[in-house]
């Protein structure tokens, strides 16, 4: 039961629904939500490949940073949803076409 | 004393940085312009009074010179022959002193101007062009090859004939303007022909490589057009002195130069541009040496010097008088040339330079004073004028000084640089009697001076007001520092002791302590040429590093010569100085009895010698010859010639013919222009931008979703392809 | 047996948890969710035998991300009662709505293909119990930190300072005519 092929599907299906949430949701901070499930399953991955396949650490340190680029963005991010919040008074993503024009 | 150009560069580049300045904020701040020119004029004389200092007081060697050049542009070999032009700066006693009197004349013309000009309506550009005068003529005098002279004889050029037609809302001077300008133009063409007969020559136009080709026969065997062509050379730049300093055949435009402003006139048309001429033929005195044309020259500056002299004894504006013996001086100086006087002949240039700088402004200054109410301008008509002493006392002592100077009395200026002159000319009349005409012309020419300059003051500051309205609407003049303060200055260097050491500069009357230093003749020599044959070049920004031990110079008491041909030529002299001197009192004693006694009259002597009367009221008809012959007969023919070659024959075929092509050409481009441009081209580009329009457009939705969503469609035809 | 029972639960609660945020249609609730989904992933940890990765999990996401993202909602809070945008347009509701479910579906169903074709191949059968046994890795991750990968470890450093000050400067207050402008 516990095997790579099933920890492939699980990280397959956080991935899928991060890609959904991504493209349906149109409030920045679900997108934001969205990102994090994808990174996950990417960390989720790579854990599983080190336990299963070559049995050393450095999957869990690709996922280590994983983790710590997710916070970096995460933060980043944030906080340029509050400034954007502060500037526009929405957080809805078709707000964001000042480059556009 | 090591000279880098830091010492050497401001003295030019100081009057240029303020013509360039104050072209550009004359409009606005005229005040600040003057006063900009004015400054930096004091700057650059102060930098040169140091460069004088060091040559005069330092060093005091007749061999020093400072040169230092970079290459401007080099043409590589052509016939085996180096082709460069080198800028530079050639320093030496001469340059040194001219240095100085330019500097000094400027800074003192520049500071009259502010009290001539200050009503006028353009007094600030009046010093924009001044300063770049005064640049260019520096530049001149440092120049150190024959094409930068040209380059700022040119320029000079350019400011005379500015300076001339600086009131140009009178017809009379922007003819005049023009006059001058097209007649020097006549020499300065001759003087290009000859630098480029030197230039060709030797490689180089650089006076050291001049004098060395000299030295070394590089000129000898080579002739153009069948006369040897160092004669031509020497003719050649002879020629451009003729025009520039205004000699014989071409001085017709100097006496209409006097439509300038009178400052213009003591700077441009006394001290310094017209000397400019005599400057250059002194620096290449060895060439006309060896082109044998000293002869020549001595007749043309004999022939000046009287005929000028003769025209102004009857001109009655009190600006002519002083154009006419400005032209009668500068042929004395080109008859010291002529006879071999070098150094009395750039002393007479030095002495001129102060007097008639100092003459021309008490003109200037009478001029200001006396203002018609009548027709709102200045009078300078001698005949109203007179007995003026009284409200101008200074301007007075100083042009009675200036006359002493130039009608050559004792222990003025004048008698020490011109009796030089006199007496070289008459050891050469005595040696050769084809000299001799020269030199007679030369004595009646100095008794004409005497009678002429005393007439024009007797005139104006003698005897009984002519006009009393405009004698009594005239202000007593009061002592101003822009007014009488730089004639006063001006008219102490009318002494002669500070050129000669000695207070006749003869050596005859000793004055008790002072010694017989002598240093102009001492320090100013002809140009030895066999020395520039060692001659080694100084880069341009390095220090002096000639080794060369310069030996103090001594004064020669016998001027090179034997002692048996010294005592001849001192002989000469003395008979020729008491000769000056009996006719310098001879002219002012028939000025005396003509315009003071009155026992003799003036009308009388005119209507004896009527003919000639006429003549000099007509300048000796060289307007008429060369408006009348030379322009109509000659240029105006030969201008139809050329109307016709350019309206029958260009016009009709060359001109028609293009258009008939033309017009062809012009169906051809515009289907060309209509079919393929407007409709493939230009079209074609529209639509196209539209097409790619609509397709970007829907692609740059702005939409980070959509941009997203091409991503993963990007990626998936990665996998898809890859895996 | 127990460990079957964690992976179980785990997995229920990641994959639960991401689906529920995808179905969500309140911002607080996918948030939560989410924080059950990374909670499931922590426990997914465990059973791999990653207690240190596990740990951190917990400790960033949970403890960190998930309350950040919690504060900017309720900083952003009340930005949804407007319908239209500046230029008047309907706008599609925050959560989404059918049309762009449908849209992310279909991408998701291109690319989740595109997954499935490169993990299909994959045959991997190692059972748990052919494993080496279960042993600490937080003594092993400090070693391989500070020797194999010390230049991407003082990189992240840097990464994680710039951020800092990138997210302080970015959302910091500004002046009315700097807004404006």
């Amino acid at each position: 039961m516990i095997s790579l092929p099933s920890f492939l599907a699980i990280s397959f299906i956080l991935f899928v629904s991060g890609l959904v949430v991504m493209i349906a949701k149109k409030n920045i901070i679900a997108i934001l939500l969205g990102v994090e499930l994808i990174l996950n399953s990417a960390a989720l991955n790579f854990a599983a490949y080190t336990r299963f396949v070559n049995q050393n650490l450095d999957g869990h340190i690709m996922s280590l940073f994983i983790i710590i680029i997710a916070a970096a963005e995460a933060a980043v991010g944030l906080a340029i949803v509050i400034r954007f919040f502060q500037i526009r008074e929405s957080i809805h993503i078709d707000d964001a076409t000042q480059l556009l024009q | 004393m090591d000279y880098t150009i830091g010492n050497i560069a401001p003295i030019i580049l100081l009057p240029f940085a303020a013509f360039v300045i104050n072209a550009f904020i004359v409009k606005k701040v005229p005040k600040f312009a003057v006063g900009l020119g004015c400054i930096t004029m004091f700057a650059s004389f102060c930098y040169a009074c140091r460069v004088f200092k060091d040559f005069v007081f330092v060093t005091y060697s007749a061999d020093y010179y400072v040169h230092k050049v970079f290459t401007w542009f080099d043409l590589g070999l052509i016939n085996g022959k180096p082709f460069n032009v080198d800028m530079g700066i050639y320093l030496d006693n001469m340059s040194a002193v001219l240095l100085l009197m330019v500097t000094g004349c400027a800074l003192i013309i520049h500071i009259f101007s502010t009290f001539y000009m200050e009503h006028d309506a353009r007094f600030g550009s009046f010093f924009v062009y001044l300063s770049l005068f005064t640049a260019a003529m520096i530049g001149l005098v440092l120049s150190e090859n024959l094409l930068s002279v040209f380059v700022f004889w040119e320029l000079m050029g350019f400011c005379s004939y500015s300076l001339i037609g600086f009131y140009y809302e009178k017809e009379g001077a922007g003819n005049a303007s023009m006059k001058a300008f097209m007649t020097t133009r006549v020499g300065d063409v001759f003087f290009l022909v000859g630098i480029l007969a030197i230039w060709s020559t030797i490689g180089s136009t650089s006076f050291v490589d001049i004098y060395a080709a000299i030295a070394s026969g590089a000129f000898n065997d080579l002739t153009v057009v069948g006369i040897p062509l160092v004669t031509f050379s020497a003719i050649s730049i002879f020629l451009g002195t003729i025009g520039k300093s205004a000699q014989f055949p071409l001085q017709v435009w100097l006496p209409d130069a006097m439509w300038g402003p009178t400052p213009c006139s003591a700077l441009i048309h006394a001290a310094t541009m017209v000397a400019a001429g005599v400057y250059l033929s002194l620096r290449m005195y060895p060439l006309m040496e060896a082109g044998g044309i000293t002869t020549v020259i001595a007749y043309i500056g004999g022939i000046t010097a009287f005929g000028a002299a003769t025209i102004a004894l009857i001109q009655t504006d009190i600006k002519a008088v002083l154009a006419y013996s400005t032209i009668s001086q500068l042929g004395y100086m080109v008859l010291g040339i002529g006879v071999g006087a070098y150094n009395a002949a750039f002393m007479h240039l030095i002495t001129h330079a102060v007097f008639k700088a100092c003459l021309f402004l008490s003109a200037g200054s009478v001029i200001h004073s006396l203002h018609d109410h009548h027709t709102d301008g200045h009078v300078q008509e001698m005949p109203r004028m007179g007995g003026l002493r009284k409200k101008m006392p200074f301007t007075f002592i100083a042009m009675l000084c200036c006359t002493f100077a130039i009608a050559g009395f004792p222990f003025f200026s004048g008698f020490v640089s011109k009796d030089r002159i006199l007496g070289d000319a008459l050891l050469q009349a005595l040696d050769h009697k084809t000299m001799i005409a020269p030199a007679v012309l030369g004595f009646i020419a100095a008794l004409l001076t005497a009678f002429y300059m005393f007439r024009m003051m007797f005139l104006t500051f003698y005897g009984e007001p002519r006009d009393k309205e405009l004698y009594e609407h005239t202000d007593v003049e009061t002592l101003s520092w822009n007014r009488n303060v730089p004639l006063l200055i001006l008219t102490v260097f009318t002494l002669g002791f500070w050129y000669s050491g000695s207070l006749t500069g003869q050596g005859l009357v000793k004055f008790p302590g002072v010694e017989h230093k002598e240093w102009f003749s001492t320090l100013i020599k002809k140009p030895d040429v066999e020395k520039f044959t060692k001659y080694k070049r100084e880069a341009w920004g390095s220090t002096d590093s000639r080794d060369q031990f310069f030996e103090k110079a001594h004064y020669d008491a016998n001027h090179g010569m034997t002692e048996a041909q010294a005592h001849h030529a001192h002989h000469v002299h003395h008979i020729g100085a008491i000769m000056s001197i009996i006719i310098a009192f001879f002219g002012f004693f028939i000025a005396y009895m003509m315009y003071i006694k009155k026992a003799w009259s003036p009308g009388w002597w005119s209507s004896k010698l009527s003919p000639w009367y006429r003549a000099l009221q007509s300048k000796y008809f060289f307007d008429d010859l060369y408006i009348k012959v030379i322009i109509q007969k000659g240029l105006l023919g030969m201008n139809n010639f050329l109307a016709w070659i350019d309206m029958g024959i260009y016009d009709r075929y060359i001109v028609d013919g293009t258009e008939v092509i033309n017009r062809f050409a012009y169906r051809v481009s515009n289907w060309f222009d209509n079919k393929i441009v407007d409709t493939v081209g230009v079209d074609g580009t529209g639509a196209s931008v539209r097409l790619f329009n609509v397709v970007l457009r829907t692609i740059q939705s702005g939409k980070i979703q959509f941009y997203f969503m091409i991503l993963v469609v990007v990626l998936v035809s990665y996998i898809w392809t890859l895996v | 047996m127990f460990d079957n029972f964690i992976f179980l639960s785990s997995a229920a609660l990641a994959i639960g948890g991401a689906l529920s945020v995808v179905v969500s249609t309140n911002l607080m609730h996918s948030c939560i969710y989410l924080l059950m989904s990374l909670i499931g992933v922590s426990g997914l940890y465990v059973t791999l035998s990653a207690d240190f990765l596990a740990a951190t999990q917990l400790v960033v996401y949970v403890g960190g991300v998930v309350i950040l993202m919690l504060f900017a909602i309720m900083l952003t809070a009340g930005s949804d009662n407007k319908t239209v945008n500046r230029f008047g347009i309907v706008k599609i509701p925050p959560m989404g709505n059918l049309k762009t479910y449908i849209m992310s579906l279909l991408t998701a169903g291109v690319m989740g293909c595109s997954v499935l074709k490169m993990i299909m191949n994959i045959n991997q059968t190692t059972k748990l119990g052919e494993l080496p046994p279960y042993s600490t890795t937080v003594e092993q991750i400090g070693t391989l930190l500070v020797t194999d990968h010390v230049l991407a470890f003082e990189i992240s450093s840097v990464l994680l300072l710039g951020a800092l000050v990138g997210a302080a400067v970015i959302a910091r207050p500004r002046l009315e005519n700097e807004v404006t402008k």
